[in-house]
This record gives structure tokens, C-alpha cells and sequence, in this order.
């Protein structure tokens, strides 16, 4: 418990935590005090003076800030005195001396605490006769932020939050005196990847958003609270709309998930919402056209082909793909639809069945996702083993820096590009693509070592991870290997988070078995987590949109899971495994004779797989656009993004989150995901009668018992975890076995191919934001500037990178975080798709030429 | 790359000075080198300096703002500086700038056709008893040095044909006409110094080789530092500097020894000599780190010894160029000698010493800027608590001294506590230098015990009125900062106590004389001026509250004065004292303060005589999206008056002072 002090303000006592401030203690008592340059999520800097009161102290009563001074036993606060009064109105007097007054045309204005303040602590007139100061007004900081000096009322929050939160102070103080600007290094815009997070705080109008600028007046708009989908982390953020268009995302307060911070994308990166490309009628082809239609037509289309392809090949030539982008709602029916309608278990989406997952670590991940302002870490060390937080999810790489600046926690970090997170000086094992499990072997091996165990069974099983093997299969030094095994082997509560690029196929297999043996060795095996990257990509898993696995993580042959099933659906269920992903887009237009893909893609991923869907009898897809995918179907299915339907997302912490409906276009005939699968099924003759989202989340808390309670209602505005008590299935006993690393293409002079998710992808959806277009990657392959030196490919030349599988033209980019003999290509680089030269393999050996 | 492996190597020798892991220090040593070799700090120049210190380019781009000396754009061969500050205005800063503008064809702010020369006002050099006077800065070597006691027009045109004869730099110690009638560029040595029989502080100033190691060894120097650290305690010579009462000589005068005993016992601690001197008419530690910089390197190794420092720093503004030339050079004369290094004088005592020069920025005397500054970055005020002596530099206990309360030391432990206390009164205890400038016959430094009457002072040592028939009308009695005492109080004893009841505040012991002839609105204005060129930015209050105030006074000044303005400018001045963040706000309206308050008749006269119809100035406040904006409006003051009752008029008393 911590110790209570009681004070006396304005002659109300309150008792309030030792160490709270003034201002917090007032706000308790519902007293107001005026605040610019304070704020509740950074340190304290008392430069606005706006919050001086009355406290009592050795010298009697004196005018203090209430924001930077701790609350005292017995302390008397006075914030209604006459000098009080006069000296908040003076400072509004001296902030607004050179405010420009603009607020007409400011976005601010409605929303603006100067405005509030000024309304209800000002002075009402002004003084000043003198000639105002000019400064720039309409500055660009970064191509999303724009900046209004003569607004800007020097409060510092901005460079605070990048200072304290982003560690990347790139906007300063320049000047001096009245002369004081905020501003940025001539040539070096704002790129930290959560910067727009300074706009919501800004009390003014000096930082305003570039995409959303001008387009709404903050009294005009509907709010929705909703929760980004554009990664795993679940961020609550804010829909404003108006008149059936998304005007502005804003953060949202989740002190278990976000604080109140969203990344750059989530926050600008939505223009593809409004886009008028998007699809909003059916389309049927005939005469090999993709033509309008009316639903009805469409849907019994869809229904008839489905049916009699069936009847001719079976259930298993029927496959569907879910997406990790899409709810809950709609991955669970379609999975029903599958398992139910059509009678099979080929039900999967990307980095589903495919990867090894494991549902072990996700209780231990919250710590990780709330912020860290006290000085003790949950997790004194974290290990990130192929995940870049900084690419992958801004939020969680925000977390992070917190909890290694604030709270002293070490990084450890296995990945094959330095990420931005190794500047933190903890060990940084720079493993070459495909080599993490003798990696993590040589990693357990150095950490018995450290112990003097050479009896364990962990020992046993990693002996055969030498020195020589780690240091040159790897090309990993061992002093670094040591390093990170002393980092382990001192911690307390170590967590290991890895991600998909390391835990697809049978590499990502042989890794799971790698890291289970190190964290049972650690003693910690709750403590590994793998992340997915999509918002739902938990979800799908719960969801049972996997090929292995039913609703609620039950194994297929789960007896009392089937039943449930069985009964709530009204069938028996299909018992054969079915196809993954992978697996199935391989045997599309053989084996497979129809696909139902809803929200996903796959012929942009691969150009085989495109030339597979060519091949199918019929393909259904389900999308917002007329993706390279949905070109190629026979019925495009319109369907409407997850700011205008009902939805539930669940993170990768498991937290259950609603993304209500926040607008829809009239204009439009597109529907749901889920009502779209609702009335297919009415084809199908099944009576599935969801009225609604709600109704169909509601029987998920059924078919999933993990799911239990979580109502649409229950889940409120900050969502709830689902519980992971009492279901064995999402507890797995992990258990030591030997990893063993498999084969890997032997490198014949060329480089190895490195790839991987980045934030500003310049895919389909994020090129739509043409304010964000300078900051997406190009077809670039970036390679070490030695390994170009010696490939004569200077910077900036057109190179071809060719693999066995395929080639692609790209622009080299010399960038000396790549490791010599890798070369980099991200994954949806606009018209260039790196899977060309993967084709489905984790790891492959390019020439550049 | 812009930065050579040359220049590189430089700068990682001045990161190599500071302790592993705050190479961020070295951040102002850097920009010096940078703008030596380019003449300014270009952008790529400053990028790739941060890349060397491991932070973000903005935060190189804030600092080189921040200075006044670091330039962003590159300044002539020659950059001539016009101190234009109070005390060198009241002896004619005025004219001497009108003679280099003439003389050099070019405008204040502007740089010569040949690239030859840039002028520049300037604030206070630190000059004040041999005004006025310019620095000019040499650009290909960074080197600065002063030319005082330009008088005439003749005077400005020798040092115009000094620099163009090239021999302007060969040294660095100050020059005057007087001193150089040959202009060979020779040195003019140390400026006026007097005071009682036996000096102290000042004993060896204008002794020959004063400033070297053995004059002063000779003088038997270092001797006491040698018993004190093989004899004493670290504790007893606390005792001792608390029992000797020393108060700060920086301005606040608060006990040397008792801020040393609120250290904290956390390791490591710093000792950090302010020489940051910038206060308006002080310029005492300057001839101290001059011309007799062993006796503070004396008393830095036992004030450092009595706190268990093993790091000292000394940071001195960095216009004074000769003075840190200087500084460097004793401490390497010392540390040859064994006074400093490791196991000084054969104990196990160590202390290393690093002369870290500021650039320009009067908020740096404030001592939490100063370790702000000292850290790498803006000088900007820290909040207190933690005071420096729990969480100072790199948040280590750090006690921070004025370079004459370090001296004292040196002194006190010589001589001892009683015969210390045998000067001046019971509460302000020693001898003092005081820093006489402006309106006297005899400016310069004077060595005094404490209690000395203001009127000792200006006559028998400052030798009365500059011109016998303009007596003297105001006094500043503690540098700029300090309230005006006016002619009828130059009874009053310069102690601390007599000063304060005398309405006014000790301070840095800067006595500016003031004659009748001078405008109290000039003086006004001037004040202002530095203080809204010096705030540094960070509090609402100060930041708006001076510029604010300059620009009234510069429009009562150009005759649209109204007298209302008086009472708006009082009233302005109180939301800034003691509301702002740091004492600066408060040191820059107690002048105003007491000037209006003491010559509001003679503000009331002048607007009376410029603006005898009390026109309204005009509004010029113009929305810059009007199409046309910068046309002065049609709107006066008058639609500012409150009509009758405004639900927005609150039931306090508005800053407006109605007619």
C-alpha cells in the first residue's frame, strides 16, 4: 500500500498518494487548474507557468507550479486567490501577446485548450498595441505534420513526447528568448514512426495533420471509438466522420494496450477508406468480363458453382482464406461456412497453419504492453528473436525504448538487419537469414556453460552447436553469443518474443523447438510469446481459421469441442485435416478446384500462386478493391472496411477489442464480411439468422469456450482478454527436444535474401495516403556498400536481383545496417514482389546484376 | 563528409575530456573547431557532429541557436562587436558604434563588400571600467580580443588600422590607443585597479608575469593548498569556509560553506567554478583568471578537496578568449608542477581541471542553466529541488562557486577565519572587489572591505562625476540586475544588509554610476533590450513579459509614448517577478521596476515632450491571409476600452489602465 498524505486545497482536504502533484491532487477534488506545458504522460517542466498557485512552504504561501511540485503532509493549497487570479490572467495576456489569433481557419479551434483557457482564465482584452511577431505559418516538419510557429505557445510537449517516449528527439528549441522556436534541423524532417502523437497533444493549433487538414470542424464530426487494424497491437484510437466520409484518426487512451500513442500509419495511412476505387457492386464475370451484378446473383452464383463442384471433386477440392485483417465475425463464419456448408477442414489464412506458432507466451506479452513510467520493469530482459517492433508494430518499439530508458530493462536481440531497437547496446546477434536455431542452440550451449552445467539435459541437447558452427554458419562472433547468454542467465523474468519471419515452415518448426528448450532452460516457458503481425491475427487462430484447429484452439479430434460445435451448427463436422495456406494456393487448379479468399492476396505475393488461381474451375474473392487477385476471380464479392462495419479484433495479447461502425457510404451496395457470409449461407439453405455483428459475436463466446462472457456489450470501449484458465489447449506442455537445423541452400558467391514486413510498405492500400508517398519504400534492394562496391552496382543503379525462382529490377540502395552478403528487399514493395524470387522458401541465395 | 579526419580527431579529443559516456559536453568545444575551420557552423557540419556525439541533428541545430558566438551564417574576416550595454552606453558605446559604421561604410548587422568586416551590437563584455570598447573576433582562428577605452572617432580608426596592418593579433590582452600609440598591437596590460593598502584578491594584478606560476609560488602560493591537503580533513576545511562566512560573489550571496554542506554523499561529485561572469557592469573575475588565475587554481584545489571532488570544471563565457588562454595555461603550468593531476603533493588526493568555454548566453550564469549548458545543451534552467548539490552535473551532487568566492578560499585558508572576518561587518564578512563603471572620473576595480560607503567608493576611489557639472543621479549598486538607488542614498555602507535596506540588493557588486545627464528612459530601454536579447526562452513570463516591455519603451522612446504605458509597464513587470522559472525574470524588471518608481517624472516629461498629443499608436497587427497584409490597420487602442459589463471581464483588475 503505498503511504497516503493529506493536504488541505482551498480548504477541502484530500488524501492522496505520496509523490502525486498539486495539479493531480486538485483534479481529485475537481478543481481545475490551468496547464499548457503539463501533461500527464510527460515529466513535468513548469515553463508555462499557467498552473502557479498558492503552497504553503518553509517561507508561508508561495506562488509555485501545481504541476511540478509534489504534494507534502499537511500542505495548504490555495488556487482561488486573487493573485492566483491575476497571474493566470496575466499569462494568458503574455501567451497570447503574439498568438496570431487565427482561429477561423485553425483545426484546432473547437478542440483548442487556449481557446478553453482563454474563455474561462482570461482577461478578455488585450493590451498589446505593439506590432505582433511573425513566424513561419504553414511549414512542413515532416510530410505528415505541419507546423504553425506563431501558434506554437512553447510548451515543449512535442519535443518532450519524441524526447521521452520516441527517444528521437528531432524537433528542438531554436532561437532564443521571444525569438524561441520549435522547429527541425534544416533537412532532417520529423521520421519517427510514432511523431504524429504530437498533434493530439499539442494545446494549440501549431501542430496540425497534414492528411486530415482542413477537412472537418471538430463541432461537425461523429466520433466512433474504434481500434486500429493496421497491425497486431490493437490501438485504440478515435474515427472522426462526416457525412459518410473518414476525416481524421486520433489516439485513444488503453493504458493496457497504447497509452494513448498510435503509429504514423495508423493515424494517417486511412485515406484508402474514402478511396472512390473502392468496389461497390458484385461483379460477375461473363464473356470473360468482370461484370456488375445484382447480389442475388452473385451469391446463387457463388452457391450453384460451389455446390456443384463438390458434388463433382468433393469437399476437399473447396478451399477458403480467411484474413488476419478482417474480424472476428467474419473469419469465424467463414471458417462455419467451410466446416459446416461445404464439409471441409481447408480453412486457413496468411501465416496461419503455416507457422509455428505458439499460444504459450501471450499472458506474459501484456506486460510488455503497458507503458512503463515507474523505474522496475516487469521484464528485466527481452529477447527479440526475428520481430523488429520499429517496422512491425511503432507502438510496442514506443513500449519497449520505455521500459529499457525508464526501466533499465536489456534488449537482446537475434535478427539478420540491424533494427532500430539495437542502438540500446544489448547484445545484438546478427544471425544470417535461416541459421536462428543453431543460433538459439549456441545460445543455450553458452548459457549451461555460463551456469558450469554440463549434466542438464539442455546442455545435452545443445552440445552440438560449436563454436566454429555458430561463428561461421551464423556469422555470429561467440563473444557476442556470450554476452547475450550472461544477459540471460542474470535475468530475473526474461520474455522471448519471436514473429513470423523466423517461425514459417520448417525452419520456423525446428526454431520453436530451439526457443522451447531455452526458455524451459530459463525456467520460464510461459515467458515465449510468438506475435503475429495482422490485427486479427490472433483472432484467426482462436477463430479456428486454421486447417488443424477448431474454435477456440480445440484439436480436431477434440471430442467435447466437436460436440459443441456439432450442436450449435446443426452437422457433423469434417475430421480430416485440411489444407494450409501454403498448401493450398500450391495445389490451386489441381487438386483445388475452387478458392473462396476473403480480404487476402496471394497473387501478389507469389507469381506461381497467381498462375495457379488462373487454373482454378472457380474463385470466389471477397474485397474492398479490385486487388491482382480479385482480378482474376469469377465473382468479386464487394465488401466494406473495418471502419464501416460492427467488428471484433483480438490482439496479440489476447485482448477481445470492438471496431464498431463509425460511417458507411449510401452510395455504396458492399456489405459486411460477416452479412455477406450470412446470406451466402441462405443459399446454402442454413437459416444462420445473425441480425447482426453483435449476434454473431455472441456465438462465438459460444463455439469458443475461451471466449466465454465476451459479449459485444462486455467488451466496452477498452476490450477485455479472453481467459486462458481452464483450457489445456492454449497451455500446451512444452517439453525439451533436440532442434535440429535444417538444410540451407548453399551460398554460391551470391547474397542472401533478406525480407520482412516494414510500416511504410507502399502496398495497394498505404500508396492511397499520397501525402505519405515520399515515405514508402521503392523497389529497392538495399545492400551493404561494400558488397555493391565489389558488385560495381553503384547507389541508386538499376540492378536485376535473380534467384532461382524469378527476378526482379529494383534500385540498389547502399544502407550499412545490412549485413555483408545480404541483401534486403521488403515485402509489398509496389510492383515488386519479392515472393518472385522466394517462391515460398524461407531462405535464398540472389545474384545481383 | 565535411568534417576531416583532422578536425575529427580534434573533436575527439575535447569529447575525450569529459567523463565516458557525457561526450555531449563537448558539444561547444566542437562547434568552436567547426566554425573555425568554416567560419560559421554549416548544417552538414553540425549533422555529422551528431552523429559523433550519438544524438539527433536537431539537438546540434537547437545549441548552435541557442549561442550567441555560434553562427549559422559566416561573419566577416574580421567580426567587430560594439558593447552597447548600460555601462558602456553611459560613456558613449553610441558614438563609438556611429564611428565604425561610418568608418567601415557598413550598418550595424551588416558585413563589408570584401568580406573584411561584420559589426554587430553586442552585450556586455565584461568591460565595463574601460569602455566603451569592441571585440573582434578573427575567423580563421576563432581568436577574440578586446579594444577598450575608444573615446574618439581617432580611437576607432587605430584599431580599424591595426587589424588591416595585420598586427592585431599578436596577443590577445586587451588593447588600448593609450597604451599602443605606435600601433604595434602590443598589449596594454591590466585596466585600473585600486582599493585599500594591502590588496589580496588583487595583490599581484599589474605585477610583472603576475599570471605565471612562479610569481606566484614566489608569493608563496600553492603552499597553503599543500598544508591544507596534508594536514586537514576534507570536513575541517568546511568548517573553516563555513566559520569565515564567505558569501557568493556571483549575486545571490549565499554562504559558500553552507552550500557545500548540503551535498549529497552519492559519488561522484563535481566542483564547477562559475566564470560565466556576464552581469551588466561586473568584470572582477575577469582580472582574477587574467592576472592572477593561480590563486583561484589554489583555491579550487582545496574547495575540491574539502567536497571530494576529483573533477573540476571552470566554465568561462566565452568572449573572454584572453582570459581562458590564460586559464589553460596555468592549469597545465600546475598540473607540470604536480598541484594538480593524480597524488597532488604526494597525497592520495586527485583532481583533474577542465576549462570549458562557453558561447555566448547570459542565462548561463544561472547556475542550473550553466550545468544545462556544461551537459551539451541549450542553457536552459533546471527545476529545483534537486538543487546542484543533490543532483548538479550528470545528476551528481555538484557544488557551483563564483571564480571570487573560490578566491576567497584561497584566502581564508592562507590567512585564517579571524583574520578574514577582521574585514567588513559581522554578516558580510571579507574584502570585496567592486566593479565601478559609467558616470565616474576613475572607473575600474576596487578592492574594499564590505560596508565600504557607496560614497567612498564613487569619490574617493571612482574620483566623483565623470563631468564635474552633471553630478551623479542614479546608482546601480550590484550589476544591472539590481534596483536603482538614487542620489540621496550614497551613504549607504556596500554590505549586503545596508544594501537591501537600502531597497536595493548587493548582487554582483557592478556599481554603475548614472550622471543627470543621461535619459532614465534610455537606461530603461537598454536594460530591456538585453534582457529580452538574453532570455532564454523557456518561461511564458520572461519569454513575452521583456519583449513586451522593450517594445513599449522603444515606442515611448521614438515619441509614441503614452503616459499610461508607465502604469502598463509596472503592472507587466510584476507578472514577471517571481512568476517566471528562474531568478532571470526577476533580475530583469527590478531595474524597470525602480526606475519607474523613482524617476516616473522624468518618463512622464518625455512622453509629455515627443508625444504631446498623446497620439494612439497605430494597430499594425494585420492576419497575414488578408490580401492586404502589412497595412497598418484602421483600428486604434480606444477599441480596445471595455464597454460597459462584458460577461468576459472577470471581477479581477485587467492589466488595462483606463484614462
Amino acid at each position: 500500500m503505498t503511504d497516503l498524505v493529506t493536504l488541505t486545497i482551498d480548504d477541502r482536504q484530500v488524501s492522496v498518494p505520496k509523490g502525486t502533484l498539486v495539479l493531480d491532487a486538485a483534479a481529485k477534488l475537481g478543481i481545475e487548474i490551468p496547464v499548457f506545458c503539463s501533461h500527464p504522460k510527460l515529466d513535468p517542466v513548469a515553463c508555462c507557468r499557467m498552473c502557479l498557485v498558492e503552497i504553503s512552504g518553509p517561507r508561508g504561501m508561495m506562488l509555485q507550479t501545481a504541476c511540478s511540485v509534489p504534494v507534502a503532509q499537511d500542505m495548504v493549497v490555495k488556487t482561488d486567490t486573487q493573485q492566483v487570479k491575476e497571474v493566470q490572467e496575466a499569462n494568458l495576456a503574455f501567451i497570447l501577446l503574439n498568438h496570431p489569433l487565427d482561429c477561423p481557419i485553425c483545426d484546432k479551434g473547437g478542440e483548442c485548450p487556449l481557446q478553453d483557457q482563454t474563455m474561462q482564465f482570461g482577461p478578455g482584452l488585450s493590451q498589446l498595441v505593439e506590432p505582433k511577431r511573425m513566424k513561419n505559418k504553414n511549414y512542413l516538419i515532416s510530410d505528415t505534420i505541419v507546423l504553425d510557429q506563431e501558434r506554437c505557445v512553447v510548451c515543449w510537449r512535442c519535443i518532450r513526447y519524441l524526447e521521452e517516449w520516441e527517444d528521437k528527439p528531432q524537433l528542438a528549441l531554436f532561437e532564443r528568448g521571444g525569438k524561441t522556436i520549435i522547429d527541425i534541423q534544416d533537412g532532417k524532417p520529423v521520421d519517427a514512426k510514432t511523431s504524429g502523437n504530437i498533434i493530439d497533444i499539442c494545446p494549440v493549433g501549431a501542430l496540425t495533420n497534414r492528411v486530415a487538414r482542413f477537412s472537418y470542424r471538430p463541432w461537425e464530426i461523429e466520433r466512433t471509438p474504434s481500434i486500429c487494424t493496421q497491425c497486431s497491437m490493437g490501438c485504440n484510437l478515435r474515427i472522426d466522420t462526416r457525412t459518410h466520409k473518414l476525416r481524421r484518426v486520433i489516439g485513444r487512451e488503453n493504458m493496457q494496450v497504447n497509452d494513448q500513442w498510435i503509429c504514423d500509419k495508423g493515424r494517417f495511412a486511412n485515406a484508402w477508406v474514402n478511396d472512390e476505387g473502392r468496389l461497390t457492386m458484385p461483379l460477375v464475370r461473363k464473356n470473360g468480363e468482370l461484370t456488375p451484378a445484382p447480389w442475388s446473383e452473385a451469391l446463387a452464383l457463388v452457391a450453384e458453382k460451389l455446390q456443384a463442384l463438390k458434388q463433382q471433386h468433393g469437399a476437399n477440392a473447396i478451399g477458403a482464406i480467411g484474413s488476419a485483417k478482417l474480424s472476428n465475425e467474419s473469419n469465424y463464419l467463414l471458417q462455419r461456412f467451410m466446416r459446416q456448408l461445404i464439409g471441409t477442414n481447408n480453412i486457413d489464412h496468411r501465416d496461419g497453419g503455416d507457422v509455428a506458432a505458439l499460444p504459450t507466451g501471450m499472458p506474459a506479452l501484456a506486460d510488455v504492453m503497458k507503458p512503463q513510467y515507474g523505474p522496475d520493469p516487469k521484464h528485466d530482459v527481452i529477447m527479440l528473436v526475428g520481430v523488429d517492433p520499429s517496422e512491425e508494430m511503432p507502438v510496442l518499439d514506443v513500449h519497449l525504448k520505455r521500459a529499457v530508458r525508464r526501466g533499465k530493462a536489456q534488449l537482446v536481440i537475434v535478427h539478420p538487419r540491424q533494427i532500430e531497437l539495437t542502438r540500446y547496446n544489448g547484445p545484438f546477434l546478427q544471425a544470417n537469414p535461416g541459421t536462428e536455431t543453431t543460433l538459439i542452440n549456441g545460445l543455450l550451449l553458452a548459457l549451461t556453460v555460463a551456469k558450469n552445467d554440463t549434466t542438464s539435459e539442455a546442455h545435452k541437447l545443445s552440445a552440438g552447436a560449436s563454436d566454429r558452427q555458430v561463428e561461421q554458419l551464423c556469422g555470429v562472433s561467440m563473444a557476442d553469443v556470450r554476452k547475450a547468454a550472461d544477459a540471460l542467465a542474470g535475468a530475473q523474468n526474461p520474455l522471448i518474443i519471436y514473429g513470423p519471419m523466423v517461425a514459417r515452415g520448417e525452419l520456423g518448426a525446428a526454431l520453436r523447438q530451439a526457443l522451447t528448450n531455452l526458455a524451459l532452460y530459463l525456467g520460464k516457458p510461459e515467458n515465449l510469446a510468438y506475435i503475429g503481425l495482422e490485427a486479427n491475427s490472433q483472432g484467426c487462430r482462436d477463430m479456428g481459421v486454421l486447417p488443424d484447429r477448431l474454435p477456440g484452439h480445440a484439436a480436431l479430434d477434440d471430442r467435447m469441442a466437436s460436440d459443441l460445435l456439432g450442436k450449435l451448427w446443426g452437422c457433423a463436422l469434417p475430421v480430416h485435416p485440411g489444407k494450409t495456406y501454403k498448401q493450398m494456393l500450391d495445389a490451386a487448379g489441381s487438386e483445388v478446384k475452387a478458392l473462396y479468399i476473403m480480404g487476402a492476396n496471394p497473387a501478389s505475393e507469389r507469381p506461381t500462386w497467381a498462375e495457379n488461381l488462373d487454373k482454378l474451375d472457380f474463385l470466389v474473392v471477397q474485397e474492398l478493391f479490385l486487388t491482382e487477385t480479385a482480378a482474376k476471380a469469377d465473382v468479386v464479392l464487394p465488401a466494406v472496411s473495418w471502419a464501416e462495419q460492427d467488428g471484433t479484433f483480438t490482439n496479440l495479447e489476447r485482448r477481445v477489442q470492438r471496431a464498431p461502425k463509425a460511417l458507411g457510404n449510401p452510395q455504396s451496395k458492399a456489405a459486411p464480411d460477416w452479412m455477406i457470409l450470412d446470406h451466402l449461407a441462405t443459399y446454402f439453405d442454413a437459416q444462420w439468422g445473425h441480425a447482426s455483428a453483435q449476434a454473431v459475436t455472441a456465438e462465438i463466446a459460444q463455439a469458443a469456450p475461451i471466449y466465454n462472457g465476451l459479449t459485444w456489450e462486455a467488451l466496452g470501449d477498452q476490450g477485455l482478454q479472453w481467459s486462458v484458465a481452464d483450457h489445456s489447449y492454449v497451455q500446451p506442455e512444452l517439453s525439451y527436444a533436440r532442434a535440429v537445423q535444417p538444410d540451407l541452400p548453399k551460398a554460391d558467391g551470391g547474397l542472401t535474401l533478406v525480407s520482412g514486413t516494414v510500416l511504410y510498405d507502399g502496398g495497394n492500400l498505404f500508396g492511397l495516403t499520397k501525402q505519405m508517398k515520399n515515405m514508402a519504400f521503392g523497389a529497392e534492394v538495399h545492400l551493404n556498400p561494400a558488397d555493391g562496391e565489389k558488385l560495381g552496382a553503384g547507389d541508386g543503379a538499376t540492378v536485376t536481383v535473380r534467384s532461382d525462382y524469378g527476378a526482379l529490377k529494383l534500385a540498389v540502395k547502399f544502407d550499412a545496417t545490412v549485413k555483408p552478403g545480404l541483401a534486403w528487399i521488403p515485402e509489398s514493395l509496389p510492383n515488386a514482389p519479392v515472393g518472385a524470387l522466394l517462391n515460398g522458401n524461407m531462405v535464398v541465395q540472389v545474384v545481383v546484376g | 563528409m565535411m568534417l576531416s579526419e583532422p578536425i575529427r580527431t580534434e573533436i575527439k579529443k575535447w569529447m575525450d575530456l569529459y567523463p565516458a559516456g557525457r561526450q555531449r559536453s563537448a558539444i561547444l568545444p566542437a562547434l568552436y573547431v567547426i566554425q573555425r575551420e568554416f567560419g560559421y557552423c554549416p548544417v552538414e557540419a553540425q549533422n555529422e557532429l551528431a552523429e559523433m556525439l550519438e544524438i539527433e541533428p536537431a539537438e546540434v541545430g537547437g545549441v548552435v541557436d541557442f549561442y550567441h558566438m555560434l553562427h549559422t551564417e559566416p561573419k566577416g574576416e574580421y567580426h567587430v562587436e560594439v558593447c552597447t550595454n548600460v555601462p558602456c552606453m553611459l560613456r558613449g558605446a553610441g558614438q563609438c558604434m556611429h564611428h565604425f559604421e561610418e568608418k567601415l561604410g557598413i550598418h550595424h548587422g551588416e558585413t563589408t563588400a570584401d568580406d573584411k568586416y561584420s559589426l554587430d551590437h553586442m552585450e556586455c563584455l565584461g568591460s565595463c571600467g574601460t569602455a566603451p570598447m569592441v571585440s573582434v573576433t578573427e575567423r580563421k582562428t576563432g581568436q577574440i580580443r578586446y579594444f577598450e577605452e575608444l573615446d574618439s572617432a581617432e580611437d576607432v580608426q587605430k584599431v580599424i588600422d591595426l587589424v588591416n596592418s595585420g598586427k592585431a593579433f599578436t596577443t590577445l590582452e586587451r588593447w588600448t590607443p593609450e597604451g599602443d600609440p605606435k600601433l604595434t598591437g602590443k598589449a596594454a596590460g591590466p585596466y585600473r585597479i585600486g582599493g585599500m593598502e594591502e590588496r589580496f584578491l588583487t595583490a599581484r594584478v599589474g605585477k610583472k608575469d603576475s599570471h605565471k606560476i612562479a610569481t606566484y609560488i614566489a608569493d608563496g602560493g600553492y603552499e597553503t593548498a599543500k598544508r591544507v591537503l596534508t594536514t586537514m580533513k576534507p570536513e575541517e576545511v568546511v568548517e573553516q569556509v563555513k566559520a569565515s562566512g564567505i558569501r557568493g560573489r556571483g549575486g545571490a550571496g549565499f554562504p559558500t560553506g553552507m552550500k557545500w554542506g548540503f551535498l549529497a554523499p552519492a559519488m561522484p561529485r563535481y566542483l564547477v567554478v562559475n566564470a560565466d561572469e556576464s552581469e551588466p557592469g561586473t568584470f572582477k573575475d575577469r582580472i582574477i583568471i587574467e592576472y592572477d588565475p593561480h590563486q583561484l587554481i589554489e583555491g579550487i584545489i582545496m574547495s575540491a578537496y574539502a567536497i571530494k571532488s576529483e573533477l573540476a570544471f571552470i566554465y568561462i563565457r566565452g568572449e573572454y578568449y584572453f582570459g581562458y588562454t590564460r586559464l589553460v595555461e596555468a592549469v597545465k603550468e600546475a598540473t607540470k608542477k604536480g598541484f594538480l593531476g593524480e597524488k597532488i603533493f604526494g597525497t592520495d588526493v586527485n583532481l583533474r581541471i577542465v576549462v570549458h568555454r562557453g558561447a555566448g548566453a547570459y542565462e548561463c550564469g544561472e547556475e542550473t542553466a550553466l550545468l544545462t549548458s556544461l551537459e551539451g545543451y541549450r542553457g536552459h534552467p533546471r527545476m529545483k529541488p534537486p538543487f546542484p548539490a543533490v543532483e548538479g552535473l550528470y545528476a551528481k551532487p555538484t557544488i557551483v562557486n563564483n571564480v571570487e568566492s573560490i578566491a576567497n578560499v584561497t584566502h581564508v585558508m592562507r590567512h585564517g577565519v579571524e583574520w578574514y572576518r577582521t574585514f567588513g561587518t559581522e554578516k558580510s564578512p571579507g574584502m570585496r572587489i567592486f566593479c565601478l563603471s559609467g558616470n565616474v572620473k576613475y572607473p575600474g576595480l576596487y578592492e574594499l572591505p564590505h560596508a565600504t560607503p557607496l560614497r567612498d567608493l564613487l569619490f574617493k576611489y571612482g574620483g566623483g562625476p565623470q563631468h564635474d557639472e552633471h553630478p551623479f543621479k542614479a546608482i546601480v549598486p550590484g550589476g544591472l540586475s539590481m534596483k536603482l538607488l538614487t542620489a540621496d542614498q550614497l551613504d549607504t555602507p556596500l554590505d549586503y544588509e545596508a544594501v537591501q535596506a537600502a531597497g536595493s540588493l548587493l548582487g554582483s557588486a557592478g556599481v554603475i554610476a548614472i550622471d543627470n545627464s543621461q535619459s532614465m528612459v534610455k537606461v530603461a530601454r537598454r536594460t530591456l533590450s538585453f534582457y529580452r536579447e538574453e532570455s532564454c526562452g523557456k518561461c511564458t513570463p520572461c519569454r513575452e513579459g521583456t519583449g513586451w516591455l522593450e517594445d513599449i519603451l522603444l515606442r515611448i522612446e521614438e515619441g509614441g509614448g503614452r503616459v499610461k504605458d508607465i502604469d502598463l509597464m509596472a503592472r507587466i513587470t510584476t507578472f514577471i517577478a517571481g512568476k517566471s522559472f528562474c531568478p532571470f525574470g526577476e533580475a530583469s524588471v527590478w531595474g524597470l521596476q525602480s526606475n519607474l518608481a523613482k524617476y516616473r517624472a522624468e518618463f512622464e516629461q518625455y512622453i509629455a515632450l515627443t508625444n504631446p498629443e498623446e497620439a494612439p499608436p497605430v494597430i499594425p497587427i494585420r492576419p497575414i491571409y488578408r490580401p492586404d497584409a502589412g497595412k497598418p490597420s484602421v483600428a486604434t487602442d480606444s477599441a480596445f476600452e471595455i464597454e460597459g459589463e462584458s460577461p468576459l471581464n472577470r471581477d479581477t483588475p485587467v492589466l488595462a489602465v483606463g484614462d
